[in-house]
C-alpha cells in the first residue's frame, strides 16, 4: 500500500491543529477535552467509514442520518416498551441498520435509481417510519424514562489507562472511551477488508470505472448492495453508540448528521468520483473536524463562524481531490495520445 | 551508528524526555491538578473577591435554538451577570440537536464554568451530561424544559396552567361554542405536551363545547403554519378559533386569515408574548397570547446562578431541585397596553 500525498496533507493538517489549539486555546490540551473529542466524536467517525463505501462506488449515502434515528427508536422501542434484554436489542439495531442500508443499495441496483435520488427518498420514508413507530408517542410517560438497559448503556464506558498502568498518579492521562475502541475495531476490520480481501478490491474497481468491472466478469450490483450494507451497519452502531450515551432516542437524532459524514469522508481523502480513498483518511477527517470544533468553542468563536470555517475545510478538500482528478485524467491522456 | 551519532541520539531522547514532561506539567496544571491551593481566599479564609485582581467566574447558555425566547432570556442573563463585574458569559447554540448540546456541555465542563443555563433539546437526553456537570462541581439551571436528573434549579413559563387560562379567554372570546384547530409543535417535546393538554384540560373545564377539530403539526414555524392553517381551513370552512402553540404559528394562521378576509370572524391566541405578536394584538389582528416576560425570566436565572456561585453552593447541596414557575398575564386587546415597552422582547 502506498501512502497518498493527500493523507499526508491531512495528517500534517491535523497534526498542526491540535498544536495550534494547544497552544492558543485554553484547556485544549487538557486530559477531559481529549476525552471529550475522542468520546464525542468516534461515532461521527464510525459514520464517516461507512459513508466512504458508497462514495467508493461512485455513490452516496445520504439516509445515514435517518437510519440512525431509525434504530435509536427501535431500541427505544424493545427496550422501553418491550422490555428486550440488550444482549438481544445490539445485534438487531445492527441488523435494522444493515438491512436499511441494503434497501438504499437494492433501490439503486435494481431499479436503477440515482443514488442521491435513492437515498435522498429513503432519508424521508427512514424519518417518517421514526416518528410512526415512535415509542414516545405510543405510550405515555417514555418521553422522560431513561433506557437502563446495562447492555447498552455499558458501550459509554470510559477506561481509565493512567489508573490500569499504575502511573495514574504521575501523569494525569485522558480515560479511553469504550467508543474510541469500537471506532478502532471497526477502523481495523474495514481497512482490513477493502486492502486484503477481494471484495475490497472489487469496491476500488468498481469506483474506478464500473463498465470494466461489469465487463471483468464482477457482480457490480451484489457489490453495490454490499456496500450501503455497510454503510447502514456503521450508521446502526453509531446510533447505538449514541443511544449509549444519551439514555434515550429522540425523533430528531442524528438529523443533519450524513452531511458531518459526508464531510468527513471527502475531508478523509475518499474521491467523490469513485475508487480512491481509505478508511484512515475518513476516521481522522472526522476528529479533524471535531478538534476544530472544540478548539474554536474553546477560544470563544461564534458557532456561525466555526461553521464557515469548516465550509472552508470543506471546500479546499474537495477542491484538492478535483485538481488530483485532473491531474489523473491529463497522466491518462498523455499515455493514450 | 557512530559514537558521535548515538551522543546526538541521547541527546534528543532526552531533549523529547524533557518535552513530554514539560507538557505533562502544563496539562497537570491546566486540568487543575492543583486547584486546592486557594490563593484568593486569605489566611483566615476570607475571601477577597474585591480585591484587585477578582477570580472571574465563567457561566454559559446553551440555546435550544435561535428564536426570540431564548434571545431574550440571553439579553436578561447577560444584564445581571454584567453588572456583577467578575462574570464572563457566553451563549451557545444547540442547534436544535441534542447530540450538538452533549458536546457543548462537554466542552463547558473541560472549560471550568460555573454554571450552566440550558434549555434541554430533551428531558432524558441531557440527563448524563448534568450528571458530568454535577460530578464537576458544576450548578445547572434549565429553562423552560426541565431534566428528569435533578440540578440546581428549573425555571419555566407556566406552560400548564398558562395553556389553561388561554383555553378560559379564548372560549369566552368564542362565545362558548364552535370548533378549533391547534396548530401545534411536532411530537416527543415536554412543551407542547404541556401547552396542548393545559389547553384541552382548559376546554374541558370551562367551555365543554368548545370541539377541537384539528391538531397539526407546523414544526414552530410561521411559514409551516400558514400553509397547515389553509388546508384545516380549506377542510374546516366552519372554523371558529386558532391555537397556535407559539406565536410565530398563531401569526401564520394570521397572515391567512388577513388574505382570506376572516379576521373579524377567527379568533386566533398565540402563546409565549413576543414582541410581533403584541404588535399584532394592537393592530386587531391577533386575539390574545399569553405573555410572560422572557428578559424577566432570563434575569431570575441569572439571579440565582450568581447567587450560588457566589455563595459557593456545591451541586451537591441541594436537597432538592428548585423550580420556579414564571408569572404571566393572557394579553388581548383590552390590556396589551399594560406591558411597557422595556418588558417587550
Amino acid at each position: 500500500m502506498t501512502i497518498r500525498p493527500a493523507t499526508l496533507a491531512l495528517v500534517a493538517f491535523f497534526a498542526l491543529s491540535m498544536a495550534v489549539f494547544s497552544v492558543f486555546a485554553p484547556r485544549f490540551a487538557s486530559p477531559s477535552n481529549i476525552e471529550d473529542l475522542m468520546g464525542g466524536f468516534s461515532f461521527i467517525a464510525i459514520l464517516a467509514m461507512g459513508e466512504a463505501f458508497p462514495i467508493l462506488t461512485r455513490g452516496i449515502d445520504l439516509s445515514v442520518g435517518a437510519i440512525v434515528a431509525l434504530v435509536g427508536m427501535v431500541i427505544f422501542d424493545m427496550s422501553l416498551i418491550f422490555h428486550v434484554p440488550g444482549y438481544v436489542i445490539v445485534p438487531t439495531a445492527l441488523a435494522v441498520g444493515a438491512l436499511a442500508g441494503a434497501v438504499n443499495g437494492m433501490l439503486i441496483v435494481f431499479v436503477r435509481l440515482q443514488p442521491f435520488i435513492a437515498t435522498l427518498a429513503t432519508l424521508a420514508t427512514y424519518r417518517g417510519i421514526v416518528y410512526a413507530i415512535s415509542g414516545r408517542q405510543l405510550v405515555e410517560g417514555l418521553t422522560t424514562t431513561p433506557i437502563r438497559d446495562k447492555w447498552i448503556t455499558g458501550i459509554e464506558t470510559y477506561f481509565d489507562l493512567g489508573r490500569m498502568l499504575g502511573i495514574g498518579r504521575m501523569v494525569h492521562l485522558p480515560a479511553v472511551p469504550l467508543s474510541f475502541l469500537l471506532m478502532l475495531g471497526v477502523f481495523v476490520i474495514l481497512q482490513g477488508v477493502l486492502l486484503f480481501s477481494k471484495f475490497g478490491r472489487s469496491v476500488l474497481t468498481l469506483g474506478g470505472n464500473a463498465e470494466a468491472a461489469r465487463l471483468a466478469g464482477l457482480n457490480t450490483g451484489a457489490i453495490t448492495v454490499i456496500c450501503y450494507a455497510i454503510s447502514g451497519v456503521c450508521a446502526g452502531l453509531a446510533g447505538l453508540m449514541l443511544v449509549a450515551k444519551l439514555t434515550t432516542s429522540t425523533e430528531g437524532l442524528g438529523f443533519g448528521m450524513e452531511l458531518s459524514a459526508i464531510a468527513a469522508a471527502v475531508i478523509g481523502g475518499v474521491s467523490l468520483s469513485g475508487g480512491v480513498g481509505s478508511m484512515f483518511g475518513p476516521a481522522l477527517g472526522a476528529f479533524l473536524l471535531g478538534a476544530i470544533l472544540l478548539g474554536l468553542t474553546l477560544l470563544q468563536v461564534s458557532q456561525y463562524t466555526q461553521q464557515i470555517v469548516t465550509g472552508c475545510i470543506l471546500l479546499a478538500a474537495v477542491g484538492y481531490d478535483r485538481l488530483l482528478l485532473l491531474r489523473r485524467l491529463r497522466r491518462r491522456l498523455a499515455n493514450t495520445g | 551508528m557512530t559514537e558521535e551519532d548515538k551522543v546526538a541520539a541521547g541527546d534528543r531522547r532526552n531533549f523529547l524526555k524533557g518535552m513530554m514532561l514539560g507538557s505533562a506539567a502544563l496539562t497537570g496544571a491546566a486540568s487543575g491538578l492543583f486547584s486546592k491551593l486557594d490563593f484568593a481566599a486569605g489566611e483566615l479564609g476570607i475571601s477577597q473577591v474585591r480585591a484587585d485582581t477578582p477570580q472571574r467566574i465563567k457561566m454559559a447558555f446553551v440555546q435550544y435554538q435561535p428564536h426570540s425566547v431564548s434571545s431574550a432570556w440571553g439579553k436578561g442573563i447577560g444584564e445581571v451577570l454584567a453588572t456583577q463585574q467578575i462574570v464572563d458569559y457566553q451563549q451557545l447554540d444547540g442547534q436544535s440537536k441534542l447530540e450538538v448540546q452533549v458536546s457543548l456541555m462537554d466542552t463547558l465542563i473541560s472549560q471550568g464554568v460555573q454554571v450552566i443555563f440550558v434549555q434541554p433539546v430533551d428531558s432524558v437526553g441531557i440527563a448524563p451530561s448534568i450528571q458530568k456537570a454535577k460530578r464537576a462541581g458544576i450548578n445547572v439551571i434549565t429553562l423552560n424544559i426541565d431534566s428528569t436528573e435533578p440540578h440546581a434549579a428549573h425555571v419555566e413559563m407556566n406552560h400548564y396552567f398558562g395553556a389553561m387560562d388561554i383555553a378560559k379567554t379564548m372560549g369566552d372570546a368564542m362565545g362558548g361554542k364552535g370548533k378549533v384547530a391547534i396548530i401545534n409543535a411536532p411530537p416527543g417535546i415536554i412543551i407542547r405536551d404541556q401547552r396542548t393538554n393545559g389547553f384541552k384540560d382548559g376546554l374541558k373545564k370551562y367551555h365543554p363545547d368548545i370541539q377541537v377539530v384539528a391538531d397539526q403539526s407546523a414544526d414552530w414555524d410561521r411559514k409551516k403554519a400558514q400553509d397547515v392553517f389553509n388546508t384545516v381551513y380549506a377542510a374546516n370552512p366552519d372554523l371558529a378559533g386558532v391555537y397556535g402553540v407559539n406565536d410565530d404559528m398563531a401569526l401564520g394562521a394570521v397572515d391567512i386569515a388577513k388574505e382570506k378576509g376572516l379576521l373579524g370572524k377567527l379568533v386566533i391566541f398565540g402563546n409565549d408574548g413576543e414582541t410581533a405578536a403584541l404588535e399584532s394584538i394592537e393592530a386587531g389582528e391577533l386575539t390574545g397570547t399569553q405573555y410572560t416576560d422572557g428578559l424577566q425570566q432570563g434575569r431570575l436565572a441569572a439571579a440565582t446562578a450568581t447567587v450560588l456561585a457566589s455563595g459557593g453552593v456545591t451541586p451537591d447541596a441541594f436537597a432538592q431541585q428548585g423550580h420556579l414557575l414564571m408569572p404571566y398575564i393572557i394579553a388581548t386587546k383590552a390590556n396589551v397596553a399594560t406591558i411597557l415597552p422595556y418588558q417587550r422582547w
